[in-house]
């Protein structure tokens, strides 16, 4: 009778086998929105591109779902965005999802960030220092230009995993970075006012953005990264903003708003909301949209603080 | 074509033209000829020299675009560094990774003889690594006040077998029902719901083999297959059940077997379903049979920054089991126990829910049913409500509240659990 119960779902799982569609695109997951899109904007038809983590969520939170298995499983390639920033779901996802063509180093492994040059390289990796990435900040994505970096990584692990297709990928690369290169110079141009500008952020995730654009930052509202403010830590900081003339809470969008108005209110400054992520704000399903929604995001709280 | 090319060509004209002017040149030639063809050369090297003076401004204006936004163009031009596929945390090749949890608690309670008190309830060293290609292995090793020393898990599993199949073997715990196989410190609780401690003695602790298969499908579908010496700490580990020691040879019907098959479902977006069902036997002697179905459902909004989530989870089993000459009731007359045998049919679980706020709070509560496995049927129910806040990734308090009753009699327990986790620790995708 044992044996007779047991074979009833064995039976279920070969039927569902066999009746598996088969699609001849490749077969990519992205772990981030914004390596989903570009992977989107380099392969088009010739890739099937699924998301593990949306825009809106942290992406040090990613809740590890078991239809994440099923898509790793059957994936040709896994686009990450890399330096660690999918610590916290990706490795428990891989080790059971049973595909060892897309394990770190293997070909189907594409890691957006291999031609960054990473900032905030720990000296220490003492917990003391809070969640620390070893390998250094992973948030370049918020900065196009890396964004074009991120893209040459990805054209090219493409082509590895599926050599047939190099011509489309590097056509892809080839328009995208022009796409890119022609949006990088209207928004350099719009981001003028930012120069000079002096906020803090609510995650240390804002360093690549912050050198992009000319801002300085001045500390977070986290006392660590990863660790939440102290009562002392925030009157440190208030006072940080008031020596420093600090006139913008950058609070993103998967971070709590209250604390970061009340910092605002309590220093003059105005709140921006920006999103580390692609899709986390309002109308950004593509990378583009999403670091001009950023900046303009910026722009308004600056140029509304400079009108005051 | 480049700037530089641009230059030499000039120069080069440049040179021509003074060669040609040069006294003696082309003696030989007419004064109208050397005229002409100085003008060509002429026309030829301002042209050059046109181009050369767009080239020089096209740099200018680089130059200055470069000037204006000097992090933006320094990061973007920069060599790319050499190399291979992909970056990733350097791993000593000697040294496996290495964790230890700390869990301590103090309870105390309103009724009976159980007190205030403090308890270790869990030091656990827990040790992983690749050892090949084609194996990975871990250990877990855990001491507490009750337990002292104890290695809870000791086990292979393979990494590249076809046909999406895992083979486990060693000690470790066996994949039956949703928390059974839960270390305890990865709970949402600070102990593990009574029934479940009732019918399975703890956490699935066994000695054996497992193998699971992935179906090749986008739905998400496991079946794991099992057969171990026993399943649970304490009750199921009695060697005296079949006259035998543990890890002695015992015949086939003599062994425990899990057949459990799971499934998941996304409702929407934000809305998940996992359904389980677990079947343990073990064919003889007390021909057992402990059935479970187990069901997870989630609401992971994931774009909230205050509300972040909720889970509801319930899980029951039903335990079919012949015991023999065991307490079965209590003579009415003389009030002393009864003796018996015979087949009982008991059953229990649990449900619960917990909501997740603001990155680290979260509180909830949980309803627990048992009856005892044998004799009279007991009913212990148990209600419980927790709070949790995690400071840090790496360290969380958490006080619960249970309303424990067992025939009547009703308990009330206070539980501060104060748990910390030294170097990275995680139970990966079982502790989801």
């Amino acid at each position: 009778m044992a044996l007779r119960l047991a074979s009833y779902p064995l039976t279920l799982m070969v039927s569902l086998c066999l009746a598996a569609p088969a699609t001849a695109a490749l077969r990519v997951v992205a772990s981030l929105p914004d390596v989903a899109d570009m992977a989107r904007q380099i392969g088009g038809a010739r890739i099937e591109v699924t998301t593990i983590a949306e825009g809106g969520q942290d992406p040090h939170k990613v809740p590890v779902k078991p239809s994440f298995v099923t898509k790793l499983n059957r994936a040709d390639a896994l686009v990450v965005q890399g330096l660690g920033l999918e610590h916290a779901y990706l490795p428990a996802l891989l080790e059971v999802a049973r595909n060892s063509n897309i394990l770190p180093g293997a070909p189907g492994y594409i890691d957006a960030s291999l031609y960054i040059h990473p900032l905030e390289i720990p000296d220490s990796q003492s917990r003391t220092q809070g969640e620390l990435h070893p390998l250094g900040n992973p948030h370049f994505n918020l900065d196009p230009t890396q964004g074009k970096l991120m893209a040459r990584a990805i054209a090219e692990g493409l082509e590895r995993v599926d050599p047939d297709g190099a011509e489309v990928y590097r056509a892809g690369l080839a328009s995208y970075q022009k796409l890119l290169d022609q949006k990088i110079a209207e928004w350099d141009k719009l981001a003028a006012p930012l120069r000079g500008l002096k906020a803090v952020s609510y995650h240390p995730d804002l360093i690549y953005l912050a050198r992009h654009y000319g801002i300085e930052l001045v500390g977070t509202i986290e006392t660590k990264p990863g660790v939440p403010a102290t009562p002392g830590h925030l009157e440190e900081l208030i006072e940080q903003m008031k020596r420093q003339k600090a006139t913008v809470v950058i609070r993103e969008v998967a971070y709590e708003l209250p604390l970061a108005q009340e910092v605002a209110q309590r220093t003059g400054a105005r709140v921006a909301t920006v999103s580390s992520l692609t899709g986390g704000l309002p109308g950004t399903t593509t990378y583009v949209e999403f670091v001009e929604a950023n900046l303009r995001a910026l722009l308004a709280a600056a140029t509304a603080k400079e009108a005051s | 074509m480049g700037p530089e090319r641009s230059v030499s060509r000039a120069a080069a004209a440049l040179f021509a033209l003074a060669v040609l002017s040069s006294p003696g040149f082309g003696q030989a030639e007419t004064p109208e000829s050397q005229v002409s063809q100085l003008k060509a050369e002429l026309a030829a090297t301002k042209s050059e020299l046109s181009r050369t003076q767009s080239a020089l401004e096209a740099l200018e204006r680089k130059v200055d675009a470069l000037v204006a936004a000097p992090a933006t163009a320094a990061a973007a031009q920069e060599p790319a560094p050499r190399l291979d596929t992909a970056r990733i945390a350097p791993v000593n090749a000697d040294n496996p990774g290495i964790s230890f949890v700390i869990d301590g608690q103090a309870s105390t309670n309103t009724q009976g003889n159980d007190g205030a008190g403090f308890l270790l309830a869990t030091g656990e060293l827990f040790i992983s690594a690749p050892i090949d290609p084609f194996l990975r292995g871990y250990a877990s090793i855990n001491g507490t006040t009750n337990e002292k020393f104890n290695i809870e898990e000791a086990a292979l599993v393979t990494t590249a077998l076809p046909y999406n199949l895992t083979v486990k073997g060693g000690r470790f715990m066996a994949d039956f029902g949703r928390f059974p196989h839960w270390h305890d410190e990865a709970l949402p609780f600070v102990d593990r719901p009574p029934s479940i401690e009732n019918f399975i003695g703890g956490e699935s602790i066994s000695e054996g083999v497992e193998t699971s298969w992935l179906a090749p499908t986008d739905q998400f579908i496991q079946i794991t297959l099992g057969a171990y010496n026993s399943v649970g700490a304490a009750r199921l580990d009695d060697p005296g059940a079949f006259g035998t020691m543990p890890g002695s040879q015992r015949s086939f019907s003599q062994f425990s077997y899990i057949v459990r098959p799971q499934t998941y479902f996304d409702l929407t977006d934000t809305l998940n379903l996992e359904l389980g069902a677990s079947w343990l036997t073990i064919p003889t002697n007390s021909d057992r049979e402990l059935y479970g179905v187990d069901v997870t459902f989630r609401h992971q909004p994931g774009t909230s920054s205050f509300y972040q989530g909720t889970v509801v989870g319930v899980e029951w089993l039903w335990n079919t089991e012949q015991f023999n000459n065991v307490v079965v009731g209590t003579d009415p007359v003389t009030g002393g126990d009864v003796i018996g045998s015979g087949r009982f049919r008991r059953d229990g679980g649990y449900a619960y829910f917990e909501s997740f706020f603001n990155r680290r709070f979260s509180f909830g509560g949980r309803y627990d049913y048992a009856q005892q496995i044998f004799g009279p049927a007991d009913r212990q129910r148990t209600e419980s409500a927790f709070v949790t806040w995690q400071p840090s990734e790496f360290q969380r308090l958490r006080f619960q509240i249970d309303n424990i009753g067992i025939t009547g009699q009703d308990n009330q327990r206070f539980t501060l659990q104060w748990t910390a986790f030294i170097g990275s620790h995680s139970h990966g995708f079982a502790a989801r």
